[in-house]
C-alpha cells in the first residue's frame, strides 16, 4: 500500500519534472524572467526551475528514489570512475579514526563519533571504517549514516550486509533531515561528512547551522561537492558533457533522463567555491587555510570548517 | 538596450567587450542547445564582480615601509596553539602527524581538529622554521654591544640557529624529508632565503649591489649543508659542526678571493687588450 502511495508520488513529481520547455528563447528572456513577481522565502531552486520550499523536498526525494538502484554503475559512468579517487582522497585526508599514540592517553571516550549526512549507499561511511580500522588500528569509531530518503537508505543496508560492520554498534542507519536533527544531542559528534548531497538540500544554511550545533568544540564539518571549474577551456569540455552525455547515459542506463537533466542543472546553481565557504563562515566555524580544495580543475570541491573551542 | 552605450565606447573599449562576448559564448551555447533547460536562472547573468582595488604594493624595500608578511604564513590563535603545543612532542614523535595530534590533546581540541592545518605534518616542520628564526633576534640583540665584524656576526649567527635544531636533532632527517617533497619545495626554498636574509640583515650588512644576492645564497648554502651534517654528528655540544661551519666560511671567504682575482685579472687584460688596439691605430 505504502509502496504504490510512493510510487504515485513519485511518478507525479516526474510528471511535473518534465514540463514542456520553453520553445523559444531570446536574450530579452532574462529580463522577462526577472519580471515576474518572486515570493522570496517561499520558492526555492530545484534545477533551474524555481518551485515552492514545501515541494523541493518531494521533488528531490522522487529523483533519489530512482536513482538508488543504479546509483553506482551510474556515478562510474558519468564521472569515467573518478569519483571513487575523489572519495578516496577525501577519506584519506580526514584520516579518521584515534592513531595509537593519542589513543593511549584517551580518557574521553574511544574513537570518533562520525555523522555521515546524505551517505545512504554507505559510500564514504564504509570508506571511513575501512580506514579507521586498518589505518589506524581503532575499533571503537563509528558511524551513522542519516538520509532522508528510505531508498538510498535500504540500498545502504543492502550493502552493509557484505562489510565487516554488518550488525555491529559500529554502524546505524538514521533517517532525517539534516536541517533538523533533535534525536542528535548539542555537541557530540566528532566529524560531519556531506559528500554529494549538500547541495540538494531546501535550505542549505539551516543545515550548516545544525551541523555547528550537534558538533563538539573543535569538531569538524568536511564537505565535498560539485563546484565551480576555473579553467574557462576546461569548463567549455565540462559543460558540455553534463549537459549533453549525462542526461543520455541517464536516459540509455538507467532509463530515466529526468531525474539526471535535474542533476547537472542542480550542480549549476551550486554556489562557487568562496560563496559556499562564506556560507560555512556564517553558520560559525573557523576556516583552515583558503577553506577549499578543487579536485580535477575544481569539478568538485573539499570545503572543510572547524567549531571553534569557545 | 547594450547597443547605444556600446556605440558610445571608444574603439578600444568595443573589442575588448567583443572579446568577452565570444569567450563567454560556448557555455551559452551549450545551455540553449540542451532541450530540457527551463527558464535560465536569473543570476546567471550576473555581471563580473569587478575587483576591489589592491592596497598599494611596494616592488621595492623600504625600512619605513615594513611590507607584511606573506598571507599563507599567517596562523590563526587556534592554529598556534595547536601547533607550540604540538612542538613538545617532537622529539619523541618527530614532525609526524601524531605529534599533532598530541598538540591538539594537549591544548583541549579533538583529533580531528588537526584538519586545522591543511599541509598538516609540513605546517609543524615550517612552524618551527619560523618560529626559530624569530628568536634570532633576541640573540643579535645580545651581539650588539660586542665589537665583532660582520662576518664573524654571521657566523655566529649561523651557528646559534643551528644550536636551536639540537633539541631535534634525532628528527630532523624527517624534516629534511618532509621540506624536500616535491610540493613543499618552493616554501621550503622560500623560508631558507628569509632566514639567510634574516641573519645578514641582523649581522649588519648593508650591500646594496649584486652581492646581496651573492651573500644570501652563500649564507643559505652553508646554512643549508651544515644543517645535513649536523644530523650525523655525535660530538658534544656540536663541536664537529662549528668546525664544520668554520671550515665552509673558509672555502666561502678563498672562493670569494680567487672569483675577484679572476674578475680583476680579467678586467686588466681588457683594459690591456683595449689599449692595445688603441696603439694599434683602432677607433675604439
Amino acid at each position: 500500500m505504502s509502496r504504490s502511495l510512493w510510487r504515485s508520488l513519485h511518478y507525479s513529481a516526474k510528471r511535473r519534472l518534465a514540463a514542456p520547455p520553453t520553445p523559444y528563447r531570446c536574450f530579452s528572456c532574462s529580463l522577462r524572467a526577472q519580471d515576474q513577481p518572486r515570493k522570496d522565502g517561499q520558492t526555492t531552486h530545484f534545477g533551474f526551475k524555481d518551485v515552492p520550499e514545501a515541494q523541493k523536498e518531494s521533488m528531490v526525494g522522487a529523483v533519489f528514489s530512482s536513482v538508488a538502484s543504479s546509483y553506482d554503475t551510474m556515478n562510474d559512468l558519468m564521472s569515467l570512475g573518478i569519483h571513487r579517487l575523489w572519495k578516496d582522497h577525501f577519506v584519506r585526508s580526514l584520516n579518521p579514526g584515534s592513531a595509537p599514540p593519542s589513543r593511549d592517553t584517551d580518557s574521553t571516550g574511544k574513537g570518533w563519533n562520525i555523522l555521515d549526512i546524505a551517505g545512504g549507499t554507505g559510500d564514504i561511511a564504509f570508506r571511513m571504517l575501512d580506514h579507521a580500522t586498518n589505518i589506524n588500528h581503532d575499533l571503537n569509531t563509528r558511524v551513522t549514516i542519516s538520509d532522508i530518503n528510505p531508498d538510498m537508505l535500504a540500498e545502504g543496508k543492502k550493502r552493509s550486509i557484505d562489510t565487516p560492520y554488518y550488525n555491529t554498534n559500529r554502524l546505524s542507519f538514521m533517517e532525517a533531515n539534516a536541517q533538523t536533527m533533535p534525536s542528535i544531542p548539542d555537541n557530540s559528534v566528532d566529524l560531519y561528512t556531506v559528500v554529494f548531497g549538500i547541495r540538494n538540500f531546501t535550505d542549505k544554511q539551516a543545515a550548516l547551522n545544525e551541523a555547528f550545533r550537534v558538533l563538539k568544540p573543535g569538531g569538524v564539518f568536511a564537505c565535498m561537492e560539485f563546484s565551480k571549474v576555473d579553467n574557462e577551456l576546461f569548463n567549455a569540455v565540462y559543460k558540455r558533457w553534463s549537459f549533453s552525455a549525462i542526461p543520455l547515459i541517464g536516459h540509455l542506463v538507467a532509463g530515466d533522463r529526468d531525474s539526471y537533466q535535474y542533476l547537472v542543472e542542480s550542480i549549476e546553481q551550486f554556489p562557487s567555491q568562496e560563496e559556499f565557504r562564506g556560507m560555512i563562515q556564517k553558520a560559525g566555524f573557523m576556516i583552515p587555510g583558503r577553506g577549499f580544495e578543487n579536485l580535477t580543475g575544481g569539478i568538485a570541491a573539499i570545503h572543510k570548517g572547524i567549531k571553534p573551542i569557545s | 538596450m547594450a547597443q547605444p552605450f556600446l556605440l558610445s565606447l571608444p574603439r578600444r573599449g568595443l573589442t575588448s567587450s567583443c572579446r568577452r562576448l565570444s569567450l563567454t559564448s560556448p557555455s551559452r551555447t551549450i545551455a540553449s542547445c540542451s532541450r530540457f533547460t527551463p527558464a535560465r536562472p536569473q543570476h546567471h547573468y550576473q555581471p563580473r564582480q569587478r575587483q576591489q582595488p589592491q592596497p598599494l604594493q611596494r616592488n621595492y624595500h623600504s625600512e619605513n615601509h615594513p611590507s607584511k608578511s606573506p598571507q599563507e604564513n599567517e596562523y590563526s590563535n587556534s592554529q598556534l596553539t595547536i601547533l607550540s603545543a604540538a612542538l613538545a612532542h617532537v622529539p619523541r614523535h618527530g614532525f609526524s602527524r601524531d605529534a599533532l595530534i598530541l598538540g591538539a590533546r594537549d591544548s583541549g581540541f579533538l583529533d580531528v581538529s588537526v584538519q586545522l592545518l591543511p599541509r598538516g605534518e609540513f605546517d609543524l616542520v615550517l612552524f618551527w622554521l619560523a618560529s626559530r628564526r624569530g628568536l634570532l633576534r633576541d640573540v643579535a640583540e645580545k651581539l650588539k654591544g660586542k665589537e665583532m665584524g660582520v662576518e664573524k656576526k654571521v657566523r655566529c649567527l649561523v651557528m646559534e640557529r643551528l644550536r636551536m635544531n639540537e633539541m631535534v636533532k634525532t628528527e630532523w632527517q624527517g624534516a629534511l624529508a618532509l621540506m624536500s617533497l616535491a610540493g613543499n619545495i618552493p616554501l621550503s626554498l622560500s623560508e631558507l632565503h628569509a632566514l639567510s636574509s634574516d641573519i645578514l640583515n641582523l649581522a649588519g650588512d648593508t650591500s646594496v649591489d649584486a652581492s646581496w644576492y651573492t651573500k644570501r645564497m652563500s649564507v643559505a648554502a652553508i646554512y643549508a649543508s651544515a644543517e645535513v651534517y649536523m644530523t650525523r654528528d655525535q660530538s658534544p655540544n656540536l663541536a664537529e659542526t662549528e668546525e664544520f661551519v668554520s671550515r665552509r666560511f673558509e672555502d666561502n671567504a678563498a672562493i670569494g678571493e680567487k672569483l675577484s682575482s679572476a674578475k680583476q685579472c680579467l678586467g686588466f687584460m681588457g683594459s690591456t687588450a683595449v689599449g692595445l688596439g688603441r696603439s694599434w691605430g683602432w677607433k675604439i
